[in-house]
């Protein structure tokens, strides 16, 4: 046993209501567990009382006992802790604590006072084992977001602790950048030297690997082999939900053993989305766009016409233009050639009066709530917008009316992100340009932004989404366009872009051929 | 260089640019530390920005203190002109606003506005040759509640300039302008962001066992609160009773000590080591320990031929120059010697450079 939890209620200062209530859990050598559960479910606060940060710095009122590696960590120092469980953080930017990797993958050695002969030596296996030896000398701040999740691994594993702590640590990074760091941890627990804790929203690629499953949902823990867990996990990866719809057992974890198992059981019909409405006026066009920063051109001859009642997907690889491009239709990136026109005639030249019409939701958005109340943010979206909705409309169209007096810094994450995208849409654009909006949000809040989306269009607006997550664009796009360092690889109808034979297929695609979400699956 | 060697630089460039009020001394000492400032690469990761805005700067520092003296008005025997301003009570405590403005009042300005001007010059140096982590890396032991803040205002500054631009952008999108009055708004976010963030790199350097050791034991704790008394003493004596002087140079080594002595203790019970330690070369100890013996000099020891100072309110007479006093001042030339000296792409710049990615 190498950690051992018993009835463990913890309360953040200040706070009325258990983060964590009556928590029990024996982890043992070895184990390599998924903590999943939504947001400000409690998983975060969870793995810090592997470590003592809760209560030792979080402070708070915590009843119960935490024993790891035969140390009780609400008591034990820090430095004394770190040697035996180190932590990977949610954002890459605010974990790195020196210039260079190697030098932040030395931080942690030379505060335990370990040889530097020593220090070498293992400095050297680390930078191997995690593939990362190429960038030794490097700025963390010239790292891409998975180059910089794989140095906090290898910094958190240099103490060369006994338990290995991820809070979320894919969710900040595109599809590439999560697959590399999902990697490293499962290479690390074939070693079986570490035991890990990894908690995440996405588990279609940990499922297959994890040996064992926590769901923490307000504050209260379950706890089984993955096997087990799809049964009772509130939010699973489409093939595994719809496996558990089927009423398959075992349900299979992989989209491999998916598909295998669904050859026996033909028993699915599609019934396709209805098509969407034909496309309507023009709302906005970019005609032979080029931008460029410095002698760099990121993207070239860019034409892109959205119309009425379209929902467009932008999908590209990080650094292939999409919020540059977006950025440069609202006005808030410069253009070195080419231009914009709103239905049909040239875009009016400053950001105000541009978003106005298109309206931008950058990524992370939360960033500028400010006011006292949610209702105040969206008192201040719409009191530049003569003639908008009434703020009780907007509020309640967006599902945050029961929010309004709330301080917006102090709901959950998910509620910030609807609160963020409330108060920059209030004025209900007819076009709505959107960056990554489902990025690190749990499942119930994008499916609420793919409605909210859907009924845009419906009423004749259109939306640009630029994101990695094509499960989730599939239930809104009707349109996919993809970028590439050439400029535009392809622009699809989504059905065909995201169906079976299509560049990009959704999980229930590859599995279903003819239906691309699990919506369109009758069973 | 050495970050300890630059720590040695500033000090005597501070105490020469603090200690100076001869105009053609300080026009020297301004073209020298420029000299510096121009010829120094800018180091990794510094936390400054070009030095094109740090001249401008310094240069409407100077001009404001020429402006405020105008304003101000001024006594003298040359009076150039009269600005017409209100005449206040002198129960007001001697505030002028406006009166007649003499060339000694400007003159006098003009060396304050240098003055600030070399020391902002100077500290661009420091900090655009010095990248922050490093100074952190090499600084003792005992130091580390300071290294802490420091580490998290470093992450703290690039992130703040950066969530302001955003939330200014967010305004813009919500329709809103950008001007004066939208100071307070954009304000709260980006303070309220960048304590956020600050907690985090707290608590990330905390789970990586950056924290207090077991307290350093009494006798250290006596010697830290010690050594600022002893070096008040110092200065006390040395200042207002002359013929103390010896007490002030005895209370002075005591200072020294005991600090010393605290600065061992505390590292002690705070075992840490260093991953590639950096030694500084020995013709940089020496060039440092004479920066040092310097700026000691200068600020406590008056040594004949050696007068950095000037009064324009005697009669705006022409400044003295001299060989002997210049010598200080070209000194702060010397960190050009082993900049120069580097060949390109040496030492520590190799180190540090990028990789393709």
């Amino acid at each position: 046993m190498i950690a051992n939890l018993r009835d463990i209620t913890y309360s953040y200062p200040g706070s009325p209501r258990p983060a964590l209530s009556s928590v029990s859990l024996d982890v043992r050598e070895g184990e390599f567990i998924l903590v999943a559960g939504p947001s400000a479910g409690g998983k975060s606060t969870f793995l810090r009382l592997f470590n003592g940060l809760v209560p030792q710095f979080h402070g708070g009122r915590l009843a119960g006992s935490v024993i790891v590696d035969g140390l009780d960590a609400s008591r034990t120092p820090a430095r004394t802790m770190a040697a035996r469980a180190g932590m990977v953080f949610q954002e890459p930017e605010a974990q790195g604590v020196a210039l260079t990797v190697e030098e932040d993958l030395a931080f942690g050695l030379e505060q335990q006072g370990v040889a530097p002969a020593i220090m070498e030596v293992r400095i050297e296996h680390l930078l191997e084992s995690l593939g990362i030896a190429r960038l030794r000398s490097r700025r963390l701040a010239t790292l891409s977001g998975g180059e910089r999740q794989r140095t906090a691994i290898a910094a958190a594993l240099a103490l060369d602790p006994r338990l290995l702590l991820c809070d979320e640590p894919t969710s900040q990074l595109d599809l590439e950048g999560a697959a590399s760091v999902i990697g490293a941890l499962d290479a690390l627990h074939q070693t079986g030297r570490t035991t890990i804790l990894v908690s995440e929203h996405r588990l279609d690629r940990l499922l297959p690997v994890v040996s064992s499953v926590v769901e923490i949902r307000d504050g209260r823990l379950r706890h089984g082999p993955p096997s087990c867990a799809t049964r009772w996990l509130e939010a699973v990866p489409p093939h595994v939900e719809l496996c558990r719809a089927a009423g398959t057992t075992p349900v299979p974890l992989t989209l491999e053993a998916t598909r295998s198992r669904l050859l026996a059981l033909p028993q699915f019909t599609v019934r396709p989305m209805e098509p969407p409405p034909s496309p309507g006026d023009v709302l906005v066009a970019a005609q032979g766009l080029a931008i460029s920063f410095g002698d760099t051109e990121v993207l070239s001859d860019i034409d892109l016409t959205v119309h009425a009642g379209e929902v467009v997907a932008l999908l590209g690889a990080n650094g292939s233009g999409k919020t540059t491009l977006l950025r440069a239709l609202v006005g808030l990136q410069a253009t070195t050639r080419g231009s914009v026109t709103f239905r049909g005639r040239p875009a009016p030249p400053s950001v105000q009066q541009r978003a106005a019409h298109a309206g931008y939701v950058p990524q992370d958005p939360a960033i500028a709530l400010y006011r006292q109340s949610v209702r105040d943010e969206v008192v201040d979206g719409l009191r530049y917008r003569p003639g908008a909705a009434s703020v009780d409309d907007v509020l309640r169209s967006w599902s945050v009316a029961d929010l309004a007096a709330a301080n917006p810094r102090d709901v959950s994450v998910g509620q910030q992100l609807r609160v963020a995208l409330t108060s920059l849409l209030a004025h209900d654009p007819p076009v709505w340009l959107m960056d990554e909006p489902t990025r690190g949000a749990d499942l119930s809040v994008s499916r609420f932004l793919a409605s909210r989306i859907r009924e845009h269009a419906a009423r004749g607006g259109a939306a640009i989404v630029a994101t990695h997550d094509i499960e989730a664009a599939a239930h809104f796009a009707t349109r996919v366009v993809r970028l590439n360092a050439a400029g535009i690889e392809f622009d699809l109808p989504a059905r065909q872009a995201f169906g079976t034979d299509g560049p990009c297929p959704t999980a229930i695609a590859s599995l279903i051929p003819g239906a691309i979400t699990l919506d369109e699956v009758a069973l | 260089m050495h970050p300890g060697s630059w720590v040695a630089w500033l000090a005597l460039a501070m105490s020469v640019a603090l200690s100076t009020t001869n105009p053609l001394y300080l026009v020297v000492l301004l073209l020298t530390l420029s000299l510096v400032a121009i010829l120094t690469p800018r180091a990794e990761g510094a936390a400054v920005g070009g030095i094109r805005a740090v001249f401008l700067f310094a240069g409407g520092m100077f001009l404001l203190s020429l402006v405020v003296a105008v304003v101000n008005g001024s006594y003298g025997d040359h009076i150039l002109f009269t600005v017409p301003g209100p005449e206040f009570p002198s129960w007001m405590g001697g505030l002028r606003l406006g009166g007649p403005v003499s060339a000694e009042g400007l003159v006098a300005a003009g060396i304050r506005g240098m003055a600030i001007t070399c020391i902002i010059v100077s500290f661009y140096v420091f900090s655009s040759s010095v990248s922050p982590q490093r100074l952190l890396r090499t600084s003792p032991a005992a130091l580390f509640q300071a290294g802490l803040v420091l580490t998290v205002g470093l992450t703290l500054v690039p992130s703040t300039v950066e969530d302001l631009r955003r939330v200014r952008e967010v305004r813009a999108l919500r329709g809103a302008s950008n001007g004066f009055r939208s100071l307070p708004g954009l304000a709260v976010p980006v303070l309220l962001g960048g304590l956020e963030r600050a907690m985090r790199t707290a608590e990330a350097m905390e789970a990586r066992g950056y924290a207090a050791a077991s307290p350093a034991p009494r006798v250290a704790s006596i010697a830290v609160v010690a050594a600022p008394a002893l070096g008040l003493t110092a200065a006390t004596a040395w200042f207002f009773y002359p013929e103390f002087r010896w007490l002030a140079v005895l209370a002075a080594l005591g200072g020294v000590a005991a600090f010393a002595a605290w600065l061992r203790a505390a590292a002690r019970s705070r075992r840490t080591t260093r991953y590639h330690p950096e030694h500084i070369a020995l013709p940089q100890r020496g060039a440092a320990a004479i920066s040092c013996a310097l700026a000691v000099t200068i600020v406590l020891i008056p040594i004949p031929g050696l007068d950095l100072g000037y009064n324009p309110f005697a009669g705006l007479p022409w400044p003295s120059f001299g060989i002997v006093a210049l010598a200080p001042v070209a000194a702060c030339a010397w960190p050009l010697l082993f900049v120069l000296s580097a060949p390109a792409g040496s030492g520590r710049a190799t180190v540090l450079a990028e990789a393709p990615a």
